[in-house]
């Protein structure tokens, strides 16, 4: 599966997604193609979803919902791990996905 | 529509017989390659054809001219060897007299008795009478021969001396043989006889008066010293000196010539052979015995030379004077007659060396005795006419010069036209050329004639081949003067058939979709007004849809309106000056901000909804709702506040199954305090002296609408907030604003901006801050609400 757009870029390998570029869609509405390519990924229950935001250079409040929500659907499930790779030199990342962590403690957060 | 079919310069029409037609190329190329085929071919054989004449002429000419030469290499050795014949012949004749009476000198008294014999008949002998006029005695005629006794050879009475009365006696023997002599044998003028020097009487045969003609043609020749040296000096002395020296004889002959002269008596051209007599001990010369001839034998020999129609024959004497040749052949050669006086005897001259004629002066006569073959050009009338000279030499004789005795060699030759000679050739080239000239004709007329027939074949045969290319090219004209109704029929089944066909079928379609074309716009008129009806309801709709929506954004931008807190509200807050701007984006963003106050606590919120539009704004109102409503009651505590906040709003987003959250934060200031609480951007906070601290709000907090309960994660920090202390709020509209190269405005920059403004009215520092923010924006794209709030102790 593979969603590009001259601004961004989100593919999936396996049962991890990547997201790359800057993501400014309008709204959950703009949003739904990426988290039902996400959600058809929770539904093959994988013992671990990876998210790399590391080459996401921006994402709006309507993304991080997004992330949001699907933290807490994946945490509706205790059987599917979840593992997020943020970048410490994009700013957005280091604020917001630890609040993923706070949503789902069991998220494996790691920023480097 | 019609309009007159035009026709551009680039696309004028191709006549049938233009030279742009297919079939004027065809016929170009195919008589173009006949053309160079018959040129070829025509060239090779006039070529060939000139190539044998050539040769021909080349072969013929050199046969003709061996042939030609020997022929008159041939005739010149006859002709040489007969004029030798003639001489030859004078020549045995006088040694025959000669070596008779030698003999009788030898037997003297034979001679004796012969002398007395014919002395004593009257019949051979007439008694001596002397001429008192002349001065010499002759005897009577009647006789067989004259004898003179010259002046200086008579006594005081007349008589001859003893010795000359001996010499009588002597040579009384030519009236016996004379006669004979004279009547066989090669014509002879006469013979005579001349005694020695001391008694050199005369006596000839037949007989003349011969005395009176001396007198009369050599007058002084009776004074003496004697004959020999009035007539022929040179000539005794030459024979005496054989005598002492037998070697020095020029010609292996004792017979010595004259050069041809004019014959005094006669006129004739004449020439003398002289024989001498020796005494019986061979020491002294004892007279001569001669002979004269005429040179007509031998010159109309040569004068009646036929070599072909203007040749000739010539006789040059060994100096060049020529003694026999034609009258062509003297206007030939280019000679001059000119008479010559000599002493004694009168010569003619007409020499070689004397020539007019270049060619002719410059022979070499004494070359040698072999036949001579030239060819030279001699001049006829200013030109150069090339000639054959053939030179054959005669035997040598002795030749008495008019001093001594010489040898001389006559050479004969013969001069031909070579044009005359060549003439049957040059007749043969004529007719060769004149063949190659027919052959040349016949080939042009025959080039010609298959020119023609190629040329009338190429155009039938290009008219069946190009029938069905005119075809097509009338038929593509009809089309393009909209006649759709034609057709091509092309019998052949080439390619040009093809395209015929796939023409036809061409043709076929546009006249379908010509004569249907007012039923096709029809029914595309239908298709597009049924298409344009669609739109017309789509547009419609879609009106209405963005009607709605922009209702949606009217009603959202006025609930942000109706829910910020009012200026007036603001300026009668004590302690603290508060300012805050908010601009919303194109699409109204869900910024929050509300400064609530009742009298003694003083709490600014700040959020952030995610998400636009209706919905968000709706949300807001909840949010500074519930938040007013805590206020009110007085809840103190920011923890509960947050708390009960979040419980209200997430039961509120789950009733209306809103997928929606905000972040949201809050500073409560109370007597030199500020407390702050909740998760959102960075608070920053510039101190009295200037110095700035950033707060990091994310461990105070949890977004609010995300989870029921959040109160795990709520925290709160309290900072004493004095005098001239700043503190400042924002939504990430003010960090995120991006210039044209998408660089962010970011907290660094809004921190420095503040820092340099902290000296002005709270107002004044919100209004410094946006106004950077905006010169960083500058024409770029404003993607979400920017919102400032500052806080600034009185």
């Amino acid at each position: 599966m593979e969603i590009s757009t001259n601004d961004y870029r989100v593919w999936t390998e396996g049962s991890t997604i990547h997201y790359e570029g800057t993501m400014r869609l309008s709204g959950t509405d703009a949003y739904a193609p990426i988290l039902e390519a996400m959600n058809s990924i929770l539904a093959s229950k994988p013992e671990l979803i990876t998210l790399d935001l590391t080459s996401l250079e921006f994402l709006n409040s309507s993304g991080i919902n997004l992330l949001a929500k699907f933290t807490i659907e994946i945490r509706k499930q205790p059987e599917v791990g979840v593992r997020v790779l943020g970048s410490k030199s994009i700013p957005w990342q280091s604020k917001s996905l630890r609040n993923l962590q706070r949503l789902h403690p069991a998220l494996e957060l790691t920023i480097s | 529509m019609t309009t007159p079919a035009t026709t551009s310069p680039n696309e004028r029409q191709i006549g049938r017989f233009s030279l742009r037609s297919f079939r004027a190329k065809f016929m170009l190329v195919v008589g173009a390659a006949v053309l160079f085929d018959l040129a070829l071919a025509g060239g090779i054989g006039i070529w060939n054809v000139q190539r044998l004449s050539r040769d021909a002429t080349q072969q013929v000419g050199d046969g003709l001219t061996t042939a030609t030469e020997e022929y008159l290499q041939t005739y010149i050795d006859t002709t040489a060897f007969r004029a030798d014949l003639l001489i030859e012949r004078v020549h045995s004749e006088l040694a025959t007299l000669a070596t008779t009476m030698q003999t009788l000198i030898d037997h003297p008294e034979i001679q004796d008795a012969v002398g007395d014999t014919v002395a004593g008949s009257p019949e051979f002998s007439s008694p001596l009478a002397y001429d008192a006029k002349g001065g010499w005695a002759q005897n009577g005629a009647g006789v067989p021969s004259a004898v003179s006794v010259w002046g200086y050879l008579l006594d005081e009475n007349r008589q001859p001396v003893p010795k000359a009365a001996e010499e009588l006696k002597k040579s009384a023997f030519l009236s016996l043989v004379g006669p004979s002599m004279m009547a066989t044998g090669a014509p002879k003028l006469q013979i005579y006889y001349v005694g020695p020097k001391d008694a050199s009487i005369m006596r000839a045969t037949p007989y003349s008066e011969q005395a009176q003609t001396f007198d009369l043609l050599y007058p002084g020749h009776n004074e003496g010293p004697n004959f020999w040296d009035f007539f022929f000096p040179g000539v005794y002395e030459g024979w005496q000196g054989w005598i002492d020296d037998p070697s020095s004889k020029p010609v292996d002959s004792n017979i010595v010539t004259t050069a041809p002269y004019v014959d005094a008596i006669t006129g004739e051209l004449i020439v003398s052979f002289f024989h001498p007599l020796w005494s019986g001990d061979r020491k002294e010369l004892a007279g001569m015995v001669a002979v004269d001839i005429t040179l007509e034998q031998l010159t109309s020999l040569v004068e009646s030379l036929e070599i072909s129609e203007t040749g000739f024959g010539f006789l040059a004497m060994s100096d060049g004077n020529v003694v026999a040749t034609n009258s062509i052949g003297e206007e030939t050669l280019g000679l001059v007659s000119t008479d010559v006086s000599g002493q004694g005897v009168t010569g003619v001259n007409r020499n070689l060396k004397e020539s007019s004629q270049g060619a002719i002066a410059s022979l070499e006569l004494n070359a040698t005795h072999d036949t001579v073959i030239e060819h030279i050009f001699l001049d006829q009338g200013g030109e150069e006419v090339p000639y054959l000279l053939v030179l054959k030499q005669l035997n040598p004789t002795n030749l008495w010069d008019g001093a001594g005795i010489t040898s001389e060699t006559m050479t004969l030759g013969f001069v031909v036209s070579e044009r005359e000679i060549y003439q049957s050739l040059i007749d043969a080239t004529d007719n060769i050329s004149a063949a190659t000239a027919r052959i040349l004709n016949y080939q042009i007329i025959a080039f010609f004639f298959s020119i023609v027939v190629v040329f009338l074949a190429v155009y039938a045969i290009s008219g069946r081949i190009t029938k069905g290319l005119s075809r097509l090219a009338d038929a593509a004209r009809a089309l393009q003067n909209k006649d759709y109704s034609v057709r091509v029929e092309i019998p052949t089944r080439d390619e040009v058939a093809a395209v015929g066909l796939a023409f036809n079928r061409m043709a076929e379609e546009i006249s379908y979709h010509t004569e249907n074309l007012e039923n096709l716009v029809e029914e595309r008129t239908r298709k597009l007004e049924t298409a344009n009806s669609e739109i017309v309801a789509l547009n419609a709709r879609l009106k209405s849809e963005n009607s709605r929506l922009g209702a949606e954004l009217d009603v959202a931008r006025r609930i942000q309106e109706m829910v910020l807190p009012r200026r007036s509200e603001l300026e009668v807050i004590p302690q603290i000056e508060i300012a805050a701007f908010m601009e919303p984006a194109d699409e109204v963003g869900g910024d929050y901000y509300d400064v609530l106050f009742d009298g003694e606590h003083i709490k600014v919120g700040i959020g952030d909804v995610t998400g636009h539009g209706l919905e968000s704004g709706v949300l807001m109102l909840m949010v500074q709702s519930v938040a007013l409503a805590l206020q009110e009651k007085g809840d103190r505590d920011p923890v509960a506040f947050l708390d009960v906040l979040n419980r209200a709003v997430y039961k509120n987003i789950t009733r209306t199954r809103s997928d929606k959250h905000l972040t949201l934060a809050f500073v409560d200031y109370f007597e030199g305090k500020v407390t702050l609480s909740g998760q959102h951007e960075e608070v920053l906070i510039i101190r009295a002296n200037g110095e700035t601290e950033r707060i990091d709000t994310i461990d105070l907090g949890f977004p609010v609408g995300l989870e029921e309960d959040i109160s795990p994660f709520v925290a709160t920090l309290v900072m004493p907030f004095g005098p001239e202390d700043i503190l400042i709020l924002h939504t990430d509209g003010i960090t995120e604003a991006e210039n044209e190269k998408g660089e962010m405005f970011g907290i660094d920059r809004l921190s420095e901006s503040a820092h340099e403004n902290r000296l002005k009215s709270a107002k004044g520092i919100a209004e410094a801050v946006i106004t950077d923010v905006k010169s960083h924006i500058g024409g770029y794209k404003v993607f979400d609400d920017i919102t400032l709030v500052v806080l600034k102790h009185r």
